[in-house]
């Protein structure tokens, strides 16, 4: 069981991070952390850089968390891929940064978020930046 | 000097709030289709042409001279945030621009790139000004053999000198040509190649082809192979330079003006000589030799002032002799001949107006594109997060939408659809475009002249022989097709080199 | 395309014979076409309006021969790459065939239905053949895109654009 997140380099995937690595603590489990790049555009703002990733592993590290920083660059639907990972690392919560959305908003651009919380098999830890 | 009374006349023809709103519209269009992955300013110019046909010309050039450098500068900006190979004149700054780029100097790279091409632009335009006169001078003296001889020596040129299987090159001029014969004979009014179709009866139009062998034969072509790869980051800011960054970059700008300019006007010149003339110039003339390769600012500024000056180069055969040499110069004449303006020695006498209003245009353009564009930059780079799908999407259906224009037929579509194929056909089997669309461009004129020539010495085939000037021509045109079998001769390599990757790559996509 | 060290050149090799015949073809039809038309050489134009196809045509069947040749030595033309082109795998005819139906169904649409209609079934039956998964978003952006273009471009600018059936609703 372990503590799956979805990160993203801007403040709601920051905010998203640091409650997964409190819910890890709480939990005592491990943490993993999932960076969705899509491969059907050509530039994906929420692609975070492999420099920030290190980042992220160094950072865990120091806390002295078990943990594994992924990216992963296949498919064009962020949530069915994070999903999916929860599937298979069997996650026992998954956190996530929530962002307002209109209703014309989710119609037109869709709502990651709102799959989620629908769609996955365990609870999801849904965050707003402070 | 009166060539500047007649300039001045020029831009007050063109300066009025309407028209500095068209300008803008043209510099935004054409910037936002630039962007697109794989439209160069060649595609863009093709593309976005048919919104101007419903304009009066002067109105019309305005926005096609919009459309141009946006064309460019879009292009330029794409190949420095994404490294897009398919670029032919932006390769070059790809080299160091992408390398700036990953290293958070985007804003920099972009800065240089805009500020360099605004001046090489204007620098440029201000040679054509000064140029043209004496260029036409020059031309007025070339009989038919003459420009016969030169049309042989642009054909030679593009077919055999880029790339290195002169079969293949030879192979695409000859498609070119044949596409060039479809139509009315204009001597005898015979219907050649034509089949009993009506609607072939005028020929094809320039602007049908490139669209359909750039953007559709693209379009197919992606779809065939869409490769899925994840999306890129990339950093997002104002451009600006500090002060190290201009000290750098304004010799590179000069300098590679100075490249671009001559080259674009040879004939099969072509942008990709001097950005790479540039290039090498600047990374043997710079302080930091040991930066190239990892991000130099005087990579970026060097070749894309030489792109930027070679387009304005281009403009001088083009107007003066009526002699496109590269596929953005095919298009533009197209445009021209659209807009009543007929290129050729007698072009500044026959219309003196419409000519210096077209460069009038070509200035108030080029500064726009600094103003609007340098601030704009991150709008452009969020273009590039629209996915794959609707962009390409995008191409085809202004591709539909400016081939339909052109004569509001639907048979203009079928042979969208046609010539798409044959662009499918041209990448896959690694043909280069140019010579196609220089075959399709230049046959009426290059048979026109031939048949004259002929005509005035009674069809004794010595009529082709003319001038010294034609002399020259030909000598050309047999030194280089003769020179690879001298070389061969000699030991040398064979056809088959390795730098036809990098030549047909380049410039098929131009 | 195999990949055996052998195969993609093999394969490569005998598709451009196919050009090859392509390109010989092509000039056997300006020669057949050059044949048809009546020899039409006056004083003022000596050379009449059948020689430059006749030339072509030769040219044409030459070069195809000096082509095959080349092929049947190994040469052959790289594909084109791209940002966007992956060349590992066969052509992907099936996105192709849609796309060119599609394409097609603008053509034949645009009189009688407009280009907002066509242009809308264009560009969305485009993006899906290419792989957009989001139908509605798709269609939106297809109808946004046919109107925006046809107010600015036909109605603004005065670009040739039909209105179809929807004359007088726009």
């Amino acid at each position: 069981m372990t503590v799956l997140v979805g990160y993203v380099p801007n403040s709601f995937g920051e905010a998203a991070l640091s409650a997964a690595v409190a819910e890890a603590g709480r939990r005592e489990e491990s943490l993993v952390v999932v960076n969705m790049s899509r491969d059907d555009v050509l530039v994906d703002a929420h692609r975070a850089a492999s420099e920030q990733l290190d980042r992220v592993r160094r950072d865990l590290a120091e806390l002295g968390l078990a943990a594994e920083v992924r990216r992963v660059e296949e498919g064009s639907d962020a949530a069915e891929a994070l999903l999916a990972v929860a599937a298979e690392v069997d996650a026992s919560v998954l956190v996530i940064g929530l962002r307002h959305r209109t209703p014309v908003g989710k119609l037109l651009l869709g709502s990651n978020a709102q799959r989620i919380l629908l769609e996955a098999g365990c609870p999801v830890l849904a965050v707003k930046p402070a | 000097m009166d060539n500047f009374n007649h300039l001045i006349a020029g831009f007050g023809d063109v300066l009025t709030p309407l028209n500095l709103l068209i300008a803008l519209t043209g510099v935004i269009v054409g910037t936002a289709v630039g962007v697109l992955p794989g439209i160069g300013p060649a595609m863009t110019v093709a593309l976005l042409l048919p919104i101007t046909y419903g304009l009066p010309p002067t109105t019309a050039l305005i926005l096609f001279a919009g459309i141009f450098y946006g064309g460019m500068y879009g292009g330029s900006t794409t190949s420095i945030l994404l490294n897009t190979p398919g670029e032919s004149s932006s390769v070059v700054t790809a080299i160091e621009g992408n390398k700036m780029a990953k290293a958070g100097r985007a804003a920099q790279a972009l800065a240089t790139a805009a500020i360099g091409s605004f001046i090489a632009g204007t620098i440029g335009t201000m040679l054509i000004v000064l140029v043209m006169p004496q260029i036409v001078k020059f031309a007025v003296t070339l009989g038919a053999p003459e420009y016969f001889a030169i049309i042989l020596v642009a054909f030679v040129g593009v077919s055999a000198v880029l790339g290195a299987s002169r079969v293949r090159g030879l192979a695409s001029l000859l498609i070119g040509l044949s596409i060039g014969v479809v139509g009315i004979d204009f001597v005898t009014g015979q219907q050649r190649m034509t089949f009993g179709v009506p609607q072939l009866a005028d020929g094809i139009d320039v602007v049908v082809v490139a669209v359909g062998l750039f953007a559709v034969g693209e379009g197919l072509w992606v779809a065939a192979h869409l490769r899925r790869k994840a999306g890129e980051v990339i950093p997002v800011g104002q451009p600006w330079m500090g002060r190290d960054d201009w000290k750098r970059s304004w010799k590179p700008w000069l300098r590679g003006t100075a490249l671009g300019f001559p080259f674009g006007a040879i004939p099969a010149g072509g942008a990709e000589i001097p950005t790479f003339l540039s290039y090498m110039t600047e990374r043997k003339l710079s302080k930091h030799p040991e930066e190239f390769g990892k991000g130099a600012i005087e990579g970026v500024a060097g070749p894309e002032a030489a792109n930027n000056a070679s387009a304005a180069g281009v403009l001088v055969p083009m107007l003066a002799l009526g002699l496109p040499t590269n596929a953005t110069a095919a298009i533009m004449l197209a445009a021209l001949q659209g807009y009543g303006i007929e290129p050729g020695p007698l072009l500044l006498t026959n219309q003196p107006k419409l000519v210096w209003a077209l460069i009038a245009s070509l200035f108030i353009g080029n500064t726009l594109l600094l103003v609007l564009n340098l601030p704009l930059a991150p709008a452009w780079a969020k273009l590039l997060q629209v996915p794959r799908p609707y962009l390409y999407a995008g191409i085809l259906f202004f591709a539909a939408m400016g081939a339909y224009a052109v004569n509001g037929s639907p048979f203009d579509l079928y042979l969208l659809l046609a010539l798409g194929a044959l662009g499918f056909v041209v990448r896959r089997f690694g043909l280069p475009v140019l010579p196609l669309i220089v075959g399709v461009i230049l046959e009426p004129l290059a048979e026109k002249k031939g048949r004259q020539a002929l005509q005035l010495s009674g069809g004794d085939i010595s009529g082709l022989l003319g001038g010294p000037v034609a002399w020259v021509a030909y000598a050309i045109v047999v030194a280089v097709l003769v020179w690879p079998l001298v070389s061969k001769l000699r030991g040398a390599s064979g056809d088959h080199d390795d730098h036809h990757d990098a030549g047909t790559k380049a410039e098929v996509a131009a | 395309m195999s990949n055996s060290p052998t195969g993609p050149q093999v394969v490569k090799d005998r598709a451009q014979y196919a050009l090859c015949a392509g390109l010989a073809l092509l000039g056997g039809l300006l020669l057949f076409d050059a044949s048809r038309i009546g020899h039409a050489t006056t004083t003022n134009d000596p050379v009449g309006p059948r020689a430059v196809p006749v030339v072509l045509g030769i040219a044409l069947v030459v070069v195809a021969a000096f082509y095959a040749l080349d092929v049947s030595r190994g040469g052959h033309g790289e594909e084109e790459e791209g940002e966007d082109v992956d060349l590992r795998h066969p052509a992907d005819w099936k996105t192709l065939a849609m796309l060119a139906f599609v394409f097609l169904l603008n053509a034949v649409l645009i009189q009688p239905l407009g280009w907002v209609i066509s242009g809308t079934i264009l560009f969305w039956g485009s993006a899906f053949a290419l792989g957009n998964r989001h139908h509605v978003r798709g269609l939106a952006i297809a109808v946004a895109l046919s109107l925006a273009t046809f107010y600015a471009f036909a109605i603004g600018l005065g670009v040739n654009l039909p209105a179809g059936i929807l004359q007088g609703i726009l």
